[in-house]
């Protein structure tokens, strides 16, 4: 039975009031700044700073999508702490340039360039006089944000830098954030579908999803990706969806600077916000809603009918990107869950109204806890019980000490096969991740003999 | 002209006497423990992983806070499989999260009610550390005197170490920094409970994958008492005693010798160099510390014991695996210590690199070398690449980093970092290595990589 908000309390939003912070599921701006670049064709992230800052995300990226991620770094040192960094920088953008001749380069900066205080542009700008390669010289202390800011900072300095004005294209810009290639390709086939043209910003669900192919051969510089060309041409599309509004900032840029409409709205995961989502490529496009979809959706609704009486009222605590996680939030409350505890590390906006717009209209008690980590989450979670916890792979020892299985999403997820590859968006993806949650469900504890008819 | 210049370092020649082919009529080590050069695309992480990440992390029983923004603290939370018997080390992530306002305005009082915070919420830790990061080291906080503070309100032992991850050229001074802080604030700061003629310990294992588990029973066994294991799976209360050791007995001999000569020098404890990889290196190991404390019979009886139970799977190894080639890229000193034992499989190491090795780490690669043996002072991506693909290897045993990379490229790896199915230290250990590169070299998934899709 779920438990309904009878009570007129407002429903509390907790941040943490503590100075230390135990378990933050969140990472610092240049891991995120680096996964926008690595969806650009061509493109080499170089990260201005200490070898750590380049290595740590590296090996998130290497275990989360089991690829190899190659990002360069200008290997500050004692000297650029008293002398300024431009001379590594300039030196690290020449050698790059040199050995890979890249169409690009995505700089971030870091805690440590950004306190000596370096002017990354014009260091950029110095280091490539008559050149054609492109420097996109994003702004990412650690000491600011999350990796989600990083992504936001990186992709919009990606528009900033190429964007221009041209013929209109009649393409959507679909705003990724930090989803996985499983998804991305989910939302290309539902554009294909639609018969619909779109710029994917950025797109990495074919470089960091890579085949082997016969002989075996990985490019430095893998296929795939958006191109420069494409990224250009974003000025001139009919609107643009962020599929993550914490990775919009593009979008308003775009809007404010070409008049290209921006549309933030819910990441589609569940039946009404994966609506939305088709509602709004159609009021971008004209374009109308194919059978294909209509029966896609209608699957969704199938997959949902079919399980309910497994999944009403189970208590289910979610963590991670507040996108995924309030678009979650709602799904699990249209399939008759009851979702106790929604987490984020990252502060967003529209995080709270949207739990709030789900309690209210599911009756729901869903708890926010916003800006804070995993210790608060865990004790938020053993008040307010879950019969099954969301999250990435930081959740485990959760997971664990409750007795309860754990689904996972998002990034990283490093102890478990495969699941960058799998879609959690669009009626199609949203079916698989209700059935995750259900055989979760189903595979733990759960009486062997009320499950053969 | 031993050193070589490989393609893709055509526009970085200064890349070239880092690369050196072995003729040991004219032996020249490749250079070393110098700054990267910037945008090679090193595989090089900084001091504060050095510091944190090997030496000071294992620390089991330690609140491990890391006084910087958040990444740092991030990626350094159970990454490396630095195993023990209780959770807290690998299962928690302390950090002070600074923010551009602790930047401007200094994060002295964030880290003060952090460590005071944290002793609170885990009265278990025995000990916190202190980590500083790159931006603490520019905005300058006393971490010492907040230390020094927090320390004398919560009544156990607060440790900064100054570990600013842009200091020096590689994780390899972090390491020094975490022996150095732990010998001059630690060790001598309590005397063991007794003392016996046979105290010893060992340092520079870090138990990955249950490594020290292996090891230190085998000393035990011959009737050595294994005072400390300097980190593995070590309580911070087993540091303070190191120095009333008869004996140090050092395995990691690129991140912890430093421990052991500064306890040589003020506490006059000899220390002897030792490898507990592979089957003669391991029995080489026990007879040294036998000699040691004339436990030489003991000694024998338990080598005996080991290769009479483990000998045997190593042979139906080496029939599998005869005549295959290697490459290992270590951080250093695993790039030696498993020449030794590839042979004993019937392999040879065709490649060596390593990320920080300073000379004494490349004059033993050379001693164990055959000609033509190419050795690679911190390699890049590209170069990495180039040679897999010029010589082929059967197959390589590196860090995750370059794994996905050498999958793509059709060949077999091995996780040398934190293993695949370790541990892989001591005569056990051995069996499971062998059984690993078994595993990778002869599984059937390679012959699809030369199996295109054809219509016949």
């Amino acid at each position: 039975m779920a438990v309904m908000n009878q009570s007129s309390e407002p429903i509390k939003t907790v941040r943490k009031t503590r100075s230390v912070t135990i378990n933050p599921p969140k990472m610092c701006q240049p891991m995120g700044a680096i996964l926008a670049y690595m969806g650009v064709h061509g493109c080499v992230p170089l990260v201005h700073g200490s070898q750590g800052c380049s290595t740590y995300p590296r090996y998130n990226i290497a275990r989360h999508f089991r690829e190899s991620a190659e990002v360069a770094v200008s290997s500050l040192a004692e000297d650029a702490a008293v002398y300024g960094g431009a001379k590594n920088l300039t030196e690290a953008i020449k050698n790059i340039k040199s050995r890979l001749n890249p169409a690009a380069i995505g700089i971030c900066t870091t805690c440590m360039s950004e306190t000596i205080g370096d002017d990354v542009k014009l260091i950029a700008k110095k280091a490539l006089t008559d050149d054609t390669m492109k420097i996109f010289p994003a702004s990412t202390p650690s000491y600011v944000g999350t990796h989600l800011t990083g992504y936001d900072n990186a992709l919009r300095t990606l528009v900033e830098t190429l964007a221009v004005k041209g013929e209109p294209n009649n393409k959507i810009n679909i705003i990724t954030g930090i989803i996985n290639p499983g998804d991305i390709r989910e939302i290309k086939n539902m554009l294909r579908l639609m018969n619909v043209q779109s710029i994917f910003l950025s797109d990495i669900s074919e470089t960091l999803d890579t085949p082997i192919l016969p002989g075996g051969h990985k490019p430095v510089l893998p296929d795939g990706g958006t191109s420069l060309a494409d990224i250009a041409d974003s000025a001139n599309s009919l609107g643009t969806i962020a599929i993550c509004r914490t990775a919009g900032s593009a979008a308003t840029y775009l809007k404010n600077k070409f008049n290209v409409p921006s549309v933030p709205d819910p990441a589609p995961i569940g039946v009404i916000n994966t609506d939305r989502f088709v509602q709004n490529i159609c009021k971008l496009s004209g374009a109308s809603i194919p059978d294909e979809i209509i029966k896609e959706r209608g699957r969704l609704i199938d997959s949902m009918v079919d399980v309910h009486h497994y999944m009403y009222g189970k208590k289910v605590a979610i963590f991670g990107d507040p996108d995924l996680v309030s678009a979650i939030v709602r799904f699990c409350a249209e399939a008759g869950m009851n979702p106790t505890v929604a987490m984020t590390a990252t502060k967003h906006k529209d995080f709270a109204p949207d739990i709030k717009a789900v309690n209210s209209e599911y009756k729901t008690d869903t708890q926010i806890l916003e800006g804070t980590d995993l210790y608060e989450f865990h004790e938020v979670v053993k008040t307010h019980g879950a019969e099954l916890i969301l999250g990435n792979s930081k959740g485990t020892d959760i997971a664990d000490d409750e007795g309860v299985p754990l689904v996972r999403f998002g990034f990283p997820v490093y102890d478990r096969v495969g699941v960058y590859r799998y879609s959690i968006m669009g009626y199609n993806g949203s079916i698989y991740l209700l059935d995750l949650m259900t055989n979760a469900i189903l595979g733990h504890k759960y009486d062997p003999n009320k499950l053969h008819q | 002209m031993t050193t070589i210049l490989p393609e893709c370092d055509i526009p970085i020649p200064q890349r070239q006497p880092h690369i050196v082919c072995h003729d040991p009529e004219n032996i020249v080590l490749p250079m070393c423990n110098v700054q990267t050069v910037p945008g090679d695309m090193t595989e090089r992480g900084c001091t504060f992983a050095g510091c944190r990440g090997v030496v000071g992390g294992p620390v089991k029983d330690a609140i491990q806070l890391v006084h910087g923004p958040i990444g740092c603290a991030y990626y350094t939370w159970g990454t490396r499989r630095n195993l023990s018997d209780t959770k807290l080390h690998r299962k928690y992530c302390f950090s002070t999260d600074l923010t551009e306002e602790s930047v401007i305005y200094g994060g002295a009082k964030k880290l003060l009610n952090s460590i005071i915070e944290s002793h609170e919420l885990f009265p278990e830790g025995k000990a916190v550390f202190v980590y500083s990061t790159c931006v603490v080291g520019l905005i300058g906080d006393d971490t010492e005197a907040i230390c020094k503070q927090a320390q004398e309100k919560i009544g156990i032992p607060v440790i900064p170490f100054h570990c600013e991850g842009f200091r020096g050229v590689s994780q390899s001074l972090g390491h020094h920094i975490a022996n150095r802080t732990l010998f001059e604030k630690v060790v001598g700061t309590a005397e063991p409970e007794e003392t016996t003629p046979y105290d010893m310990c060992i340092v520079g294992e870090f138990n990955i994958d249950g490594d020290a588990w292996i090891v230190k029973p085998l000393f035990e066994r011959m009737g050595v008492r294994v005072l400390s294991v300097f980190t593995g799976n070590a309580s911070y209360n087993d540091i303070p005693p190191m120095h009333r050791a008869k004996l140090n007995i050092v395995q990691c001999q690129r991140s912890s010798t430093y421990i052991a000569k500064m306890i040589q020098e003020k506490y006059g404890v000899p220390y002897i160099n030792v490898s507990l990889f592979g089957m003669a290196q391991t029995a080489d190991a026990l007879r040294d510390v036998g000699k040691f404390f004339h436990l030489e019979e003991n000694a024998e009886k338990v080598i005996a014991e080991e290769l009479a139970k483990y000998q045997p799977m190593i042979d139906h190894y080496r029939k599998r695996l005869d005549g295959k080639k290697c490459f290992i890229y270590q951080g250093a000193p695993r790039a030696w210590h498993w020449m030794g034992p590839m042979r004993e499989l019937g392999i040879e190491t065709i490649l060596t690199a390593t990320t920080f090795g300073h000379k004494d780490d490349y004059e033993k690669i050379m001693e164990r070398a055959k000609p033509g043996h190419i050795c690679i002072d911190n390699p890049n991506a590209l170069e990495i690449e180039e040679y897999l693909v010029k010589l082929k290897p059967d197959f390589f045993i590196g860090g995750l980093k370059e794994k996905y990379l050498t999958y793509k490229l059709g060949i077999p790896f091995i996780n040398g970092h934190s293993y695949e199915e370790g541990p892989y230290a001591g005569f056990e250990g051995f069996v499971n290595f062998a059984k690993d590169i078994d595993v990778a070299v002869n599984s059937p998934v390679w012959k699809f990589i030369n199996h295109p899709l054809e219509v016949k």
